[in-house]
């Protein structure tokens, strides 16, 4: 954090503070709802709001490694410190329990809470704002009649000053969020429009593959031009996608709802439970609009992948090869990895063909790295079945030349630099998935 | 504790979640069909299949294979007669054996995938599978063999 | 049967060497033998069932007899079943070897093959020697096992002449069916009548054995009866040994394999782990492994992963700045020096005068890298101390009577006090003729006062604790009168000694008087006539003093033979003659080449005819071939003089002149093992013998860095896999000679038929094996 940085936070505040400030920041605490007041929901709208709990991720965010659902603390590691999410369980005391419908909503929306305190934009209010109140509404039954209550102080968050006067946020949020419900455009689909809805709002796929200013924000001008997030690369969602096979509607439809693709590998490390633990609840129907809205954004063409030259090449350059031992690491992809990811030729679910993987294509290793050193558990990628880690296996060196072999021969694009430092780097971040 | 089913059976170890699977497999559930060979996925010899698909337990912590469905040798076929096993012994291919429940398991899983392989798709997928008594020849000739029984071709055997 | 063949023909070779050697010290051989197994062998205390192995049985569970049963002789017994139960004192490694054996016992008996089970027994003094592979044993196993099936014909038929009140003679035994009046029995309803009849060895001697026409199973094709179980996991290693109660052994390796001491232990870190127990510094009066100390956990993960925390300071040895280039330079100075090795018998080795008036001379040099077992079952043992106060070793081991010993010394203990329990190997290509591996287990078990105690090692350790193939220089010269006949040959080859490292007492003295390991030395006392022939074997000290030199397959005809056959096809270019003619011209069955019957009967014309006939098959000099490809051939005789298996190898490979990468496309073996008794084994042991012989040429080979081997796992050991494998043709030349063996003579000739290939493809000599790309690339550049 360097002194600019701080610079433009004061400038900032200050720019706010000129144009009405104090109005706009001022919330009032609404009142606390008693158990008594608490309304009940019909079985219908619960499994609604459960399954957009799920397509929200809340759980994942809400819930802390080895504790109990939705009681919050779990860390996020920001560009700016640690934050702690919140309790939402239906406890009184430390979570929603006596939050009202009004008061859950004006969160989901506006980025307030009960109390009147703004919220910090790690919850991305900046999309929930989007969803409609009978979909918001939907969620909080869920969360008050089916989630356990669990009393869990929430950690102060780690936060410096003057980051941590959340008074402040409100000129973020002046800044940088368009707050209102989704408008339609009547130019598209009533399906584009559907999925646009789920990705815009709940799923916020936004959230994480589009890139932040400095302040934090996603920047508007390069909606899902991917981003690093929590120490992973989220890939552009644009035709900047670097798959030479570009994504499809049918292919995101396939990856979001079983976590895999034929064409692009697999749902892992962050992208592990969003689909895992969330968009693959949704019915079909959306999953459909939610590919039909991507696809749209990547304007893949209309050809059959398995004809894609691309694919063909690579299928082609898979074949064994008898002088594999020149080359470290292609000596150690045929024996370590060819059996589980060699296609003859087609390329078969399950099989992920390297050459054509986004891991393989991005300008960043780290993806790559990520999934050699501690390979993909049962929960993420297709789900029920895992890579496995070669962290205790192989060398810093000898994965590097493993990717460089992946990058180089196999995907014929320009190195990588640093290769084996950047892998020492992320084998220090010690394992996790 | 972390659960899963070997050959059908539910399980449920008390081991931390880093340990290899081939070592509660093996020391655990007490299956020692399935073997040590390099415990860096280098040469095959511990192969089960997790999800139906091959994979090298030295180098899979137990931890990532909660709530899977894992097949070892012992369960690859109830009689031990799956055609894999069958042409492995029509055509003799093990000579001390050690290396061939991984080379099953493998080949097994292979065939699922690619039904119909070329010596080179054999080859390929097969190099992974390290044998130091070098039975390769009637490895590959059992492959082709086994292919042929699965896809519902008669066979010699 | 071919792997336990292959051992046969150095065995007979020792055998015949330790015949001479034991007429010397006025001891008969059989007096040796005898002598051997009371050095090594034990009075077990056997438990039927313990841990001895069937293999064709799941879990390895040995039968129990119904009833009562009747043996014969302490090789086996029938019960009232009528069910076979043959005891094997041989490990079984891959070769099949029970399968092989208990036939041969069956037919003689006339037993029916499928009442035949086998046993891998436990050690006991009353099997003598055990060693596998078969060195003498094996050897023996033919008429020993023959005249125990005898008997048991010879009782059964008796017992029923008795009860039909026959002539015995009148009563015959065939296919589990005793027969004769009309009437007839299996083998389990006589049994179950009781039978007494018990032979004396002059009675089992006089036994009248079946004529060789009348073999009904010997020679058949079948499948071995281990094979079955090894397609379910149901076969059981020695790394499956469990017992209840045990603790897991994670070794902490000294910095040289000798001469290290611990300094300190710092176990403190390791107190983390779940699981972990303690850490014992070994005390190894045996020797064996010294500098060792163990860490000792619930579990072996948890043995394993202490094992990274325990931090032990060793005050290392000199050897701990050995490299493999200094050992090959101590062998090239102990070469220079002409007085250095043991001279052996090749008839007039007086060369030094024939050099020196000859016309010609010619001389090169031809290194080997250091080659692991890498054995796919890394080495391992349980050890305990049981209820009678025995200890009981649970392993799979090659040579027990060797291990036992050690392991007495190390325990404390007589002959009486350890038995060693046999277990399947998950390959021994001499490995586990080296039982150093249970020694330091025993030492745990003992340390913690008899506590069942695992180690399995893992790959790097047992890598690092292998007993390589020892690196190896040959100097060959050659001279020439006039006409550029060959008129002397010289070679000198030195390397590390296994025998002399653990059984200095098997080495014969070379015609100076000096000692040597015959199996160092084999394949330089070769069948060429050439003259005056000088073989000089040499131990390389400093190799034995940095690392414990192994047996590996084939041992030193792999090593010699590269030499001696790259040199052949230098010589007949030097002289302008074709490589195969030159070769064949100095084949010549006469005079100590002639052969001696039955084992080495026709000499050095069945090493031409099996060279003759591979440049055939292989269209040698005749095939149309490619740029930069060409075929290129070699010949070995396998083992031992004494016991040759005749081998004629080709190789087609492809030169790409810009990687420098060899491709091989094709091997051709022709062989000549005398009779084949059993085409599908003999079949396997020539393909894994020749493809280990493409894998030491090309792909596998390390090197001692600072007292160790540099490469511990396959990300850098890397030996011939699936991909690398060409297409090989063996064919057997048409026999009713002596069977000898098959398991390595294949290896010994696949390397110089590289190079000779190389030669002919690109015009470059190389002269160390392995053969690398960049050998190669570099070989073209200054040409
Ligand atoms: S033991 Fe797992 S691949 Fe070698
Ligand atoms: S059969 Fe021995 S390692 Fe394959």
């Amino acid at each position: 954090m360097n002194f600019k940085f701080w610079l433009s936070i004061v400038v900032a505040a200050a720019v706010v503070a000129l144009a009405g400030f104090g109005v706009y920041a001022y919330h009032p605490s609404l009142p606390a709802m008693s158990a008594a007041e608490r309304p009940s929901f019909s079985p219908e709208v619960i499994e609604k709001g459960r399954i957009l709990a799920a397509a929200g991720y809340c759980a994942t965010c809400h819930t802390a490694v080895g504790g109990k659902p939705y009681a919050g603390n779990y860390p996020m590691e920001t560009g700016f410190g640690t934050i702690y999410a919140s309790n939402i369980t239906p406890d009184p005391e430390t979570g929603l329990g006596s939050w009202s419908p009004a008061a859950f909503r004006r969160a989901m929306h506006d980025g307030v809470d009960r109390e009147g305190a703004h919220l910090l934009p790690a919850f991305p209010f900046d999309h929930f704002t989007k969803m409609s109140d009978e979909d918001v509404d939907a969620i909080y039954a869920f969360l008050m009649a089916k989630v356990a209550p669990v009393r869990e102080t929430t950690k102060d968050n780690a936060l410096p000053f003057p980051l941590n006067q959340r008074v402040l946020q409100a000129g973020w949020k002046l800044l940088f969020v368009d707050f209102g419900r989704y408008r339609p455009d009547p130019g598209k689909s009533e399906q584009w429009n559907r999925g646009a809805y789920l990705v815009e709002g709940v799923t916020h796929c936004g959230a994480c593959h589009t890139p932040r200013n400095l302040l934090g924000a996603e920047k508007k001008g390069e909606a899902f031009a991917g981003a690093a997030i929590d120490r992973w690369i989220a890939p552009a969602l644009t035709a900047d996608n670097p798959s030479v096979v570009p994504w499809s509607a049918a292919e995101f439809t396939r990856y979001l709802g079983t976590g895999a693709g034929v064409y692009h590998g697999i749902a892992a490390g962050p992208m592990g439970p969003v689909v895992h633990a969330g968009l693959r609840e949704l019915p079909k129907s959306d999953l459909e609009a939610i590919g039909a809205y991507l696809g749209a954004g990547i304007g893949a063409p209309a050809t059959d992948p398995a004809a894609n030259p691309a694919v063909l090449a690579s299928l082609k350059a898979g074949r064994p090869d008898p002088t594999y031992r020149k080359d470290l690491g292609e000596r150690l992809y045929a024996t370590a990895c060819a059996a589980c990811h060699y296609n003859a030729s087609r390329i078969v679910e399950g099989r992920p063909e390297l050459a054509i993987n986004s891991s393989t294509r991005l300008a960043d290793p780290t993806n790559l790295i990520h999934v050699i050193l501690d390979g993909v558990d049962a929960k993420n990628g297709m789900g029920g079945v895992v890579m496995p880690a070669f962290r205790h296996a192989l060398s810093d060196a000898e994965i590097a030349a493993v990717a460089a072999y992946l990058r180089e021969k196999r995907a014929n694009l320009a190195p990588w630099p640093d290769l084996a430092a950047q892998v020492a780097r992320i084998r220090a971040e010690g394992a996790g998935h | 504790m972390i659960d899963f089913t070997v050959n059908g059976r539910n399980v449920s170890v008390d081991v931390e979640a880093d340990t290899p699977l081939l070592w509660v497999i093996r020391d655990t559930i007490d299956l020692t069909g399935t073997k040590y060979g390099c415990g860096i996925g280098m040469c095959g010899a511990c192969t089960v299949h997790v999800g139906g698909r091959a994979t090298r337990s030295c180098i899979t912590p137990v931890g990532d294979v909660a709530g899977t469905e894992i097949t070892t040798i012992e369960g690859l076929d109830p009689a031990g007669n799956h055609p894999v096993q069958q042409a492995w012994r029509h055509l003799r291919v093990p000579q001390c054996g050690y290396c061939q429940s991984g080379q099953i398991m493998q080949a097994a899983a292979f065939l699922k995938d690619i039904p119909s392989p070329t010596d080179d798709d054999i080859d390929a997928v097969m190099t992974g599978n390290l044998c130091r008594c070098m039975t390769y020849l009637r490895i590959r000739a059992a492959v082709r063999e086994a292919a042929a029984a699965l896809r519902g071709e008669t066979t010699n055997g | 049967m071919a792997d336990e063949s292959r051992f046969r023909a150095r065995s007979r070779d020792n055998g015949a060497r330790l015949a001479d050697r034991s007429r010397e010290s006025g001891l008969s051989r059989r007096g040796f033998l005898v002598s051997m197994c009371a050095a090594g062998a034990v009075f077990g205390f056997p438990r039927a069932g313990l841990a001895a192995m069937d293999p064709a049985m799941p879990g390895g569970t040995p039968i129990e007899a119904a009833g009562a049963r009747y043996e014969p002789a302490i090789w086996y017994w029938i019960d009232t079943e009528g069910r076979i139960n043959v005891n094997i004192i041989r490990a079984e490694m891959g070769q099949h070897v029970g399968t092989a054996i208990a036939r041969i016992l069956a037919d003689e008996l006339g037993a029916n093959w499928d009442d035949v089970h086998i046993e891998h027994v436990d050690t006991a003094a009353k099997w003598g020697l055990m060693v596998t592979g078969g060195s003498w044993s094996v050897w023996q196993s033919w008429p020993v096992y023959r005249q125990a099936g005898a008997a048991g014909r010879v009782a059964l038929a008796q017992k029923a002449a008795e009860l039909w009140g026959l002539d015995p003679a009148a009563v015959s035994v065939a296919n589990g069916v005793v027969s004769g009046g009309g009437r007839s029995a299996g083998f389990g309803e006589l049994v179950a009548q009781g039978i007494t009849r018990s032979f004396t060895e002059d009675e089992l001697r006089a036994l009248p054995l079946k004529p060789h026409a009348e073999l009904t199973l010997v020679g058949k094709d079948v499948t071995a009866l281990d094979i079955a179980d090894k397609t379910t996991g149901q076969a059981i290693f020695g790394i499956d040994a469990k017992v209840e109660g045990m603790v897991h052994a994670a070794p902490l390796l000294p910095p040289t394999r000798y001469g290290s001491e611990i300094v300190r232990i710092d176990d403190s870190s390791a107190k983390a782990i779940k699981g972990y127990q303690q850490t014992l510094k070994l005390d190894d009066p045996s020797g064996t492994a010294p500098g060792w100390a163990m860490v000792i956990a619930d579990s072996h993960w948890a043995a394993q992963k202490a094992a990274g925390l325990v931090r032990v300071e060793w005050k290392p040895s000199d050897a701990a700045r050995v490299s493999e280039a200094d050992i090959q330079q101590r062998a090239r100075a102990l070469i220079a020096d002409d007085a250095k090795g043991a001279v052996l018998d090749t008839g007039d080795t007086d060369v030094v005068p024939v050099f020196a008036r000859a016309a010609v001379t010619m001389e090169a040099e031809y290194t080997t890298a250091t080659v692991l077992h890498f054995q796919l079952e890394p080495v391992n043992a349980l050890a305990f101390r049981n209820a009678e106060g025995v200890w009981e070793i649970h392993t799979g081991n090659q040579w027990q009577s060797l291990a036992l010993p050690w392991l007495q010394k190390a325990l404390g203990v007589d002959e009486n006090g350890v038995v060693m329990r046999s277990y399947l190997l998950g390959g021994g290509f001499g490995r586990r003729l080296n039982g150093d591996y249970a020694v330091p287990v025993a030492l745990a078990s003992k340390a913690l006062g008899g506590k069942p105690v695992k180690m399995v090692a893992t790959r790097p350790d047992d890598l690092r604790f292998d007993s390589p193939r020892s690196p190896s220089v040959q100097r060959v010269r050659m001279a020439f009168d006039q006409d550029r006949n060959v008129i002397a040959m010289d070679t000198a080859v030195a390397a590390g000694w296994p025998t002399k490292v653990m059984v200095p007492a098997f080495m014969p003295k070379g015609v100076n008087g000096e000692p040597y390991d015959p199996f160092a030395s084999d394949g330089v006392d070769h069948w060429y006539s050439v003259g005056a022939q000088r073989a000089r074997a040499i131990s390389n000290d400093l190799a034995e003093s940095t690392f414990r030199p192994g047996w590996l397959r084939s041992v030193s005809p792999g090593w010699i033979n590269w030499a001696i056959e790259s040199f052949m096809h230098e010589a007949a270019v030097k002289v302008g003659k074709d490589p195969v003619r030159f070769r064949l011209d100095h084949l010549k069955a006469e005079g100590r080449n002639a052969g001696t019957a039955p084992d080495s009967v026709g000499g050095a014309a069945r090493q031409a005819q099996v060279l003759a006939r591979v440049a055939a098959l292989s269209g040698y000099g005749k095939a149309k071939l490619p740029a930069d490809t060409a075929i290129g051939v070699a010949t070995s005789y396998g083992q031992a003089r004494s016991m040759p298996t005749w081998v004629g190898g080709a190789v087609q490979l492809h030169v790409d002149r810009q990687t420098g990468f060899v491709d091989v496309q094709k091997i051709w073996l022709v062989v000549d093992c005398g009779t084949v008794v059993d085409p599908d084994s003999a079949r396997a042991q020539c393909e894994g013998a020749a493809l280990w012989g493409l894998s030491m040429a090309l792909c596998e080979g390390t090197e001692f860095e600072n007292g160790q081997v540099r490469d511990r796992n396959l990300d850098s050991y890397t030996p011939l896999r699936m991909i690398d494998t060409p297409e090989v043709v063996v064919e057997f030349v048409d026999s009713t000679e002596v069977p000898v063996g098959l398991g390595e003579p294949g290896t010994t000739v696949v390397a110089p038929a590289i190079g000779n290939a190389i030669f002919e493809a690109v015009g470059v000599r190389l002269r160390r094996l392995p053969i690398r790309p960049e050998a190669v690339l570099a070989a073209l550049k200054v040409k």
